[in-house]
């Protein structure tokens, strides 16, 4: 499984790719939206993590891009200051699940198991 | 608004004084024409009746003095002996005794013997008629009266009385144009007497006096009647001798200050009296002025109406204390209405003073105190407004001081909130990093065990972090209220629940007596139930193991201010209680009484900021020792105005 992680923290990155690789996942990371827009040119990954808060352009942003463009990728939200609107934005752009931060590798492995699961299912 | 009350009060009372001076002056006016003038007429027709008798009275005089002359035997033997030298003697005596204009004898044959004047014996063979002793001649028997004489007889008898009796007729305002030029017979007071020796008709005496250009008469009515009465150095009464309708004997002045000669009576008033031989009183105007005016009809011997006797008074006289009464009526009216316009205003002034204080004082209100200055206090309506309006005042504060209260803990809450959130989104993504490395840490089998006791602390610490910033972040989630009616024993209901187990493991009984009857309440239900948590756990870690929780609802009124109608929610507890030093800062986030690890210091901070964003406010009552009591108070039905606290 390949998983696309999007996140201007170097630390989360290499959380998440510590996680995934342990996991046995293939992990590509971007640390901005416009690199994650370049990458998502020529690849196709399975599932899309991203975080909200980032400079120039956000994760909603991304996700509005992503949804024009490949509506089939399941996207997980992150974030590390969770308000019920911005979870609800991002359920209205067509988020899989919300995952506050921080996270242990149990909860995130979980997060990404069951969104890849319910999506092979349908 | 102030001053048009003032005006309009002070413009009612003058248009009532107005009304009633009006109405008082017609009526006066009213009265005074109707008996006054009443009274002026009845009084100048008592006063024609005194003239009239003072006309007939003379004529009697005339006819008495020449009847007593015929009685004298020397007389009679003088007439019998034609002596007429004799005759012109006593005629002469008699004249000027009796005030005579004209006298003389008429023997039987009727030619004059002898008479008084410059022609006192005249010629035999000119004769002239005389109208006044040819029916003595013809009856035998006295006549007296009024006579009209032909200007011929006059020449023939005395051509000075002629000359008088000659009166140019002026062309006056009220005089018609009439044909003649002038008059030229004379009007007299006569009299003539038949001259007897024994049964022997001797002759007739005659005699008169002529009215025309006579003063005597008129002035001595005037002076009879009127008694010299004057009005502004006019004589206010008048009299007048008439031939026909013109002026003879009259002392009516002209605007020269002459005798109005040869002046004519109105159509209307000849019509009446001379035509119609009627007696009219009436208002008129006689040559110049207003008159009172009275006119009889003289009537000749022979039975013609020949002329008028006429009495006035002038009319200005009453017209003047007509004028005055007016006066004095409009003055009076005039005082009254400033009187009225004064007391209006006094009036007025004593009413919207402590309305102009209390629109000074809504002004002190408007600009921020809560002190405003009322004033005395009025013992009238506006006193009940002054007590009203002190009272709102008083409200007002009271609710300011609470509001001021609600928005410092609000302030308060936001600012902490907004530093929260900062610390959190920068401190959860190290957070992850420290997490997943020590949890992957873990998940070798190869490390010593002392190492993984020490793994297992950072983890333990860690999710106290953890803990801690989420804590945080709920303070400062200051999200948007998603309420809907709710049925609050429910939620509690489902809230107890989740904590039964906690409580029965610590030994802690919950016991919760829904309130019957209790209407929805309309609440963010997660928010609502977090707080009922967020004390519940409060109070079981403040209780020690057998004691208990007791939760109740109740319907309630809000306590402050306004009357709105609400539920309660009570959390009795039976634990340690609250020192009263700590009871200010209960809400003050991180205030925290527990020990290190145990409590962030938000949770009663956060569930007040969600009570207050739905209009209710939390009491706390505690005693050391005894347990505490706190008491959420929420509205049926909810207002805007709380929902958009900090952000």
């Amino acid at each position: 499984m390949r998983v696309l992680v999007v996140d201007d923290e170097p630390i989360v990155l290499q959380s998440c790719r510590r996680v995934l690789e342990a996991e046995g996942w293939e992990m590509i990371s971007a640390s901005s939206v416009a690199e994650a827009l370049s990458i998502l040119e020529s690849i196709t990954p399975e599932l899309l993590l991203v975080d909200v808060k980032m400079p120039v352009h956000d994760g909603m942003y991304l996700m509005r891009k992503v949804r024009g463009k490949r509506p089939g990728i399941p996207i997980i939200v992150m974030s590390g200051y969770a308000t019920s609107e911005t979870i609800k934005e991002a359920e209205g752009l067509g988020a899989a699940i919300f995952l506050p931060k921080p996270f242990t590798p149990d909860e995130l492995a979980d997060t990404l198991r069951s969104v890849a699961k319910s999506t092979s299912q349908d | 608004m102030l001053y048009s009350t003032r005006s309009k009060l002070v413009a009612s009372f003058l248009g009532i004084s107005l009304l009633v001076g009006a109405a008082s002056l017609f009526i006066g006016v009213r009265l005074f024409d109707e008996h006054v003038f009443g009274e002026a007429l009845n009084r100048v027709r008592q006063d024609l009746n005194a003239a009239n008798e003072m006309y007939v009275t003379r004529v009697k005089h005339v006819k008495t003095s020449l009847s007593i002359t015929t009685l004298g035997l020397a007389f009679i033997s003088s007439v019998r002996d034609k002596n007429t030298t004799d005759l012109a003697l006593r005629l002469e005596r008699m004249a000027k005794l009796v005030d005579l204009d004209f006298a003389g004898v008429v023997a039987e044959d009727g030619s004059v013997l002898c008479r008084i004047g410059p022609d006192a014996f005249p010629r035999p063979g000119r004769r002239v008629e005389n109208p006044l002793a040819k029916p003595v001649l013809e009856q035998r028997v006295a006549i007296s009266g009024t006579a009209i004489l032909s200007s011929e007889f006059l020449i023939e008898e005395n051509h000075e009385l002629a000359e008088r009796a000659r009166i140019l007729l002026a062309s006056g305002p009220d005089a018609a144009t009439g044909a003649r030029e002038e008059i030229t017979s004379g009007m007299a007071i006569a009299a003539a007497v038949p001259v007897f020796d024994g049964n022997l008709l001797l002759g007739v005496l005659y005699g008169g006096l002529l009215l025309n250009r006579s003063e005597t008469f008129v002035d001595t009515v005037r002076e009879t009647v009127f008694q010299g009465e004057s009005f502004h150095g006019r004589s206010i009464g008048t009299a007048t001798i008439f031939l026909n309708d013109v002026r003879i004997a009259t002392n009516v002045l002209t605007p020269e200050g002459k005798r109005a000669l040869g002046t004519r009576v109105s159509p209307e008033v000849r019509d009446h009296v001379l035509d119609k031989g009627k007696l009219w009183t009436d208002r008129a105007f006689v040559f110049s002025d207003w008159f009172i005016t009275a006119y009889s009809p003289i009537e000749t011997i022979s039975g013609g109406r020949a002329g008028m006797l006429y009495v006035g008074v002038l009319e200005e006289k009453y017209s003047d204390m007509r004028r005055q009464l007016l006066t004095v009526y409009i003055l009076l009216t005039l005082a009254v209405m400033l009187a009225a316009a004064g007391l209006g205003y006094f009036i007025a002034r004593r009413i919207t003073s402590p309305i102009q204080r209390l629109i000074q004082a809504s002004q002190q209100v408007r600009e921020g105190s809560l002190n405003p200055e009322l004033g005395p206090p009025a013992n009238s309506e506006i006193g009940v407004l002054q007590k009203a309006f002190g009272e709102m005042v008083e409200a007002m504060g009271r609710r300011r001081a609470a509001s001021e209260l609600r928005v410092i803990q609000s302030e308060k809450q936001a600012s902490v909130g907004r530093l929260a959130a900062g610390v959190a989104h920068e401190i959860n993504n190290p957070l992850t990093g420290v997490l997943t490395y020590t949890h992957m840490l873990l998940r070798r089998k190869d490390i010593a065990p002392e190492i993984r006791s020490d793994l297992q602390i950072i983890v333990e610490a860690t999710e106290r972090v953890r803990k801690i910033v989420k804590g945080l972040l709920d303070f400062s989630r200051q999200t948007k209220l998603d309420p809907e009616p709710t049925d609050i024993n429910r939620l509690i209901g489902a809230a107890i629940s989740l904590i039964e187990n906690q409580a029965l493991v610590k030994g802690v009984a919950i016991n919760f007596n829904p309130g019957e009857n209790l209407p929805q309440v309309t609440i963010d239900r997660s928010q609502i139930q977090s707080v009922i948590i967020n004390i519940t756990i409060n109070s079981l870690d403040a209780t020690e193991p057998g004691g208990h929780i007791r939760i109740f609802t109740a319907a309630s009124l809000s306590g402050n201010g306004a009357a709105q109608e609400g539920i309660e929610i009570t959390f009795a507890d039976t634990g340690c209680g609250i020192p009263s030093e700590n009871l200010n800062k209960l809400f003050d986030p991180f205030f925290t009484t527990k020990g290190v690890g145990q409590g962030t210091g938000l949770g009663l901070s956060v569930s007040l900021g969600i009570v207050q964003r739905h209009g209710g406010h939390i009491r706390v009552q505690s005693e050391v020792g005894k347990g505490s009591r706190f008491f959420i108070w929420l509205p049926i039905e909810r207002r805007a105005e709380h929902e958009s606290v900090g952000g």
